[in-house]
């Protein structure tokens, strides 16, 4: 055995480069290992066909906190964003909806589906960001601990209660409701239409195994408005390059503190002595050693597959056991030769954002109820951008990207998992034919499609269940209990093993918390 | 000088509740029911010539002890019973399963098809007896007030905190974690029967809008098993006969036949009831057992109505989801997957995912082709029901919407009630030809005939939110943003079901 690093990151993601980097930035010898030929993990940039760059897994950034951005520098290591400032809801022989910028284009559009609607539109925005401010500072600290009679955690405790509490009896009121409801009783309290509803309450649904209707998806509204590029509040935004965009900015700023990084090299297990971390070992069967082990996959993945039960004690590896994965969502890359056309809307400026197939919440329902039984859903959700538009540099001039999230394909297929691959390309076809309603032509427009069910998802990028945030999202798996109770602070019960994965708090999507709060927390340990 | 102290609208129990409370802290009170039975949901009715039911909410087994004891119900003749009958969960192909509270005796069920189900209901049971305490520190104290917390709301807060951190870390965080899961989850985490899964999960389903896959299904659960005790004997008659003779002997006067038309206010304060016919009663203070859809959008004068609040009112979700059907028999039907037995309570729902695909119709406005049923027959301990020899079942129907697609013609409540007994005969084959008559109320019909908003018989959803919050900001206490209104019915923390806590912790409130 050669070397000793101060610590080895296992996993090339987002979130294990910016783990790395502020390791690397504090001093620390950093050694990042990646699977994949290429980094980003789920968020990465591949050329999947001659000239077009696909967001193959991740394909928006929009919870990305700034402190990260400011902290690594990242826009002078490439790091750009570009907003997505529509959000299109086609529907069939209709216009459909589209909400702009311009609040008052906005409203016009929703006042010809309800003026009701339109009116209480930016009443609803602003309760919504006054929320979201506050959860803002839960995502931005390790999950507060309400189990200990640790002074410095029941001040934390007594602290957050105390800004709820100072919000008054409104604000804790609605915060109750986001916690419980289901985003579309939440959503209905407020607006009547159903298809200003149905774009909105799907943002409560991603990622999770769970319908529009289920109680606790309301809460997620939240992300949507906690969204900031640049300080600006609520943006969406596409990364210039695409999302691998993001990662490559992370690997140079821990290059540039002088973290290696190595590519092709997948960590087969994790090194376990006496209860306590030391290395790794390759897939080629090289070992290599380290101070600290730093896991930035999955708990599943993490524990039970690089670890090994053998090292934890039975109701560790019973939380891990039950510790909800089951992806439900997959994704269709298009490659196409001209621009969708959708019915009675000219121009591109509609396509310069996200387009919601979500025509109705019984639509969205409906699409869930044939995932519950197993199915991935004949008319689904789907999120399309159009990534081309913003950023010509992915595609060859005059073609197009059409990247589309689906939901649901989910992971248990009634017949069983391992079926997905003789079920792709149907629920390809299923993507494409749903969209087509809304666009006719479309078929003759694709040059190349490509399609990743959860199954690859689990296979290709190591998401285990194929579940993009690395678990879902829910009630019982967030804050002090991700990944399991009492080990929500990156550190586990192997010493000198930590996690910095979305499968820790805060979790889910581009936001890059994690892998921050993780090295704070590792530093700060003085483990290290 | 007002006609009375206290008015109560609505005769059911949380309103016989309030009233006897009142009138034991000396308050003149007069109860106000609109139809001519007391008992409101408790109430027992003839549907059939000689055959009653003893009421449509039929079980009591959530009847707090507490208040049974401050009201002295025994010395008006309430009995407890000894111990909660079992619920039997026929099967086609077996000899399905009695389950009880008992673990002993549900593992003895057990033993034959799963004895690691029989076990991990004995810790099922143990971890609903350690939250108990914890839980019904909640549901059985007045909530504490969000708007201007007092030095006592941060005492009952603290108390709360306390509580669950004494449980030990390791219990407190399972509690935290249980809590948001679906029963589906929950339930598939510890057992592997079926049919015991589905048994359990059905009752924590019904009035909450949710299916086993819907989260928080297990807050339903530990909330409903937590607080249960024994059964009032001869059921919800009975106990609402124990809650008149209780409220009578205290001086409380009460008028059947009076329905409430609108509410008197004046400057912003609620001052007496007008009924229908025009006569006006003047009270210091009104407390409304009706739910509160009704109460805010029906009675208070609409000129008295914050636009915010009215909102709130609006908002508050209660669409009933259950149809109940009445069945007169000439006899107690054969079950062949227990030949001889006579269970007084038959759950019908074979596994989670037939409750799953039941809820799914009702959010596309239709019923299921395979409603889960709750039945019970009261005739067994109260023989009287009925002429001898003769049986009435009292069945709840799940899911069944309020707003049906195409509503609800007579084809679609044959349709119904086709499906119901095509359900029932599957294991009752004979019960087809023992019945003499029926009755089916839709949640229309619940509406229409028991004044519930939207059919729903706990006066609005038990979501968590509007479990915790009951039923909205503003009035989440009791008190009303009217002065000298109060909410005293299920519409009113802790909920509904038959457990006289609304009543009980709204006249503690109004009598300040």
């Amino acid at each position: 055995m050669g070397k000793r690093y101060d610590a080895i990151v296992v996993g090339g993601g987002h979130n294990g480069l910016i783990c790395a980097a502020y390791l690397a930035k504090a001093g620390r010898d950093v050694l990042v290992l990646e699977k994949r030929d290429l980094l980003g993990g789920a968020a990465a940039t591949e050329e999947l066909y001659p000239g077009f760059h696909f967001s193959t897994c991740s394909y928006v950034v929009s919870l990305f906190r700034p402190s990260i951005l400011r902290e690594l520098q990242l826009a002078r290591h490439g790091m750009q964003l570009l907003p997505l400032e529509t959000s299109f809801t086609p529907l069939a022989g209709d216009p459909g909806l589209c909400r702009w910028p311009d609040p008052q284009r906005s409203r016009r559009e929703i006042s010809r589906f309800s003026a009701r609607d339109a009116e209480v539109y930016p009443e609803f925005s602003l309760a919504m960001t006054k929320m979201a401010q506050l959860a803002r500072s839960i995502v931005d600290a390790p999950a507060p601990d309400p189990t200990s009679w640790n002074p410095r955690e029941l001040a934390r405790l007594l602290r957050l209660g105390n800004q709820l509490r100072r919000g008054g009896a409104e604000v804790m009121d609605l915060n109750l409701k986001l916690l419980t409801m289901s985003a579309v009783d939440f959503l209905e309290r407020w607006f009547e239409s159903d298809v200003l509803k149905a774009p909105m309450a799907v943002s409560g649904i991603i990622g999770t195994y769970l319908g529009v209707r289920s109680p606790g998806t309301a809460y997620v509204l939240l992300h949507h408005y906690m969204g900031e590029i640049d300080g600006a509040f609520r943006s969406w935004g596409y990364s210039k390059g695409g999302t691998g965009g993001v990662s490559l900015a992370c690997a140079r700023a821990a290059e540039s503190h002088g973290a290696e990084i190595r590519t092709g090299a997948a960590v087969e297990r994790v090194l376990v002595d006496n209860g306590r971390a030391r290395g790794v070992v390759l897939a080629g069967g090289d070992e290599l050693s380290a101070r600290t082990v730093v896991s930035s996959c999955d708990p599943r993945l993490t524990f039970l597959g690089l670890v090994g039960a053998r090292h934890f004690d039975e109701s560790f590896v019973a939380a891990i056991e039950r510790y909800k994965l089951r992806g439900s969502s997959g994704k269709v890359n298009l490659a196409v030769d001209r621009l969708p056309e959708f019915f009675g809307r000219e121009g591109t400026a509609h396509l310069r954002g996200d387009i919601a197939i979500a025509p109705g919440i019984d639509y969205l329902e409906r699409a869930y109820d044939e995932a519950k039984y197993g199915d991935f859903s004949k008319r689904p959700y789907i999120n399309v951008v159009i990534p081309s538009l913003l950023d010509p540099s992915v595609a060859p001039p005059g073609k197009h990207i059409i990247s589309m999230f689906v939901q649901y394909a989910p992971y248990h297929l009634a017949e069983g998992a391992e079926h997905w691959p003789e079920k792709r390309e149907a629920f390809g076809d299923a993507v494409v034919d749903t969209l087509a309603e809304y666009c006719p032509g479309l078929e003759e427009s694709i040059l190349f499609r490509h399609v990743l069910t959860p199954w690859d998802l689990e296979k290709e990028y190591g998401l285990s269940e194929g579940n993009i945030f690395q678990g879902e999202l829910s009630l019982d798996q967030l804050l002090f209990q991700r990944p399991a109770a009492g080990w929500s602070r990156y550190r586990t019960p192997v010493r000198n093993l930590w996690t910095c994965g979305s499968g820790t708090h805060p979790g889910g999507g581009i936001m890059g918390a994690s892998g921050q709060l993780a090295a704070a927390a590792l530093l700060e340990s003085g483990e290290l | 000088m007002s006609d009375f102290d206290v008015i109560v609208i609505g005769g059911g129990t949380n309103g016989l509740t309030a009233a006897a409370y009142a009138a034991k802290r000396g308050r003149r009170t007069l109860l106000l029911e609109r139809r001519d039975v007391l008992g409101g949901l408790a109430a027992g009715e003839e549907f059939h010539p000689e055959h009653r039911t003893d009421g449509v909410l039929h079980d009591t087994a959530g009847v707090r002890a507490w208040v049974a004891r401050e009201l002295n119900l025994e010395r008006h003749g309430l009995v407890r019973r000894a111990e909660e009958p079992p619920v039997l969960l026929p099967a086609t192909n077996g000899p399905g399963l009695e389950l009880w509270r008992d673990p002993a005796r549900t593992a003895a069920e057990l033993a034959a098809t799963s004895p690691t189900d029989g076990a991990a209901y004995g810790r099922h049971r143990e971890f609903l007896a350690r939250a108990a305490p914890v839980l019904s520190r909640f549901t059985d104290h007045a909530p504490p007030d969000l708007h201007a917390p007092g030095l006592g709301d941060l005492l009952q807060l603290g108390r709360s905190a306390l509580g669950l951190r004494l449980l030990g870390k390791r219990e407190m965080m399972e509690l935290l974690r249980v809590v948001p899961l679906s029963l589906d989850d929950w339930l598939g985490e510890q057992f592997e029967t079926p049919l015991l899964e589905a048994g359990l999960a059905a009752p924590a389903l019904h009035h909450t809008y949710s299916g086993p896959r819907s989260p928080h299904g297990a807050a339903s659960l530990l909330f409903a098993e937590c607080t249960a005790g024994a059964p009032v004997a001869g059921g919800p008659r009975a106990l609402v006969r124990a809650l008149e003779a209780a409220a009578r002997a205290r001086g409380v006067e009460v008028r059947a036949g009076a329905a409430v038309e609108r509410l008197l206010g004046e400057s912003g304060r609620i001052t007496g009831v007008r009924l229908r016919g025009g006569e006006e009663i003047t009270a210091g203070a009104v407390a409304a057992s009706c739910d509160p859809k009704h109460l805010f959008l029906d009675l208070v004068p609409a000129a008295m109505m914050p636009r915010n609040f009215e909102r709130a009112a609006t908002a508050y979700r209660a669409r009933g989801t259950a149809a109940k059907v009445h069945l007169a028999l000439a006899a107690y039907p054969d079950l062949p997957c227990r030949p001889g037995a006579q269970p007084a309570a038959i759950r019908i729902g074979e596994d989670l995912e037939t409750l799953e695909h039941a809820f799914d119709a009702v959010k596309y406005r239709r019923f299921s082709e395979r409603p889960i049923l709750d039945v019970r027959v009261p005739t067994l301990e109260s023989p009287d029901l009925a002429p001898e020899g003769h049986h009435v079942f009292s069945v709840l129907v799940h899911y069944v919407p309020y707003d049906l697609e195409g509503g609800w013609t007579d084809a679609q409540r044959e349709n119904l009630l086709h499906r119901v007994l095509a359900r029932l005969r599957l294991y009752l084959p004979g019960i087809q030809d023992a019945i003499l008559g029926h009755e089916l109320l839709t949640p229309v019909d619940l509406e229409t005939r028991y004044g519930v908003t939207g059919g729903h018989l706990h006066h609005g959803e038990q979501a968590l939110d509007q479990r915790l919050v009951r039923p909205f900001l503003g009035c989440a206490r009791y008190a009303t943003p009217f002065p000298g209104l109060y909410l005293c019915g299920s519409g009113a923390h802790p909920g509904g079901g038959l457990t006289c806590v609304p009543g009980a912790l709204a006249a503690r409130e109004i009598c300040r």
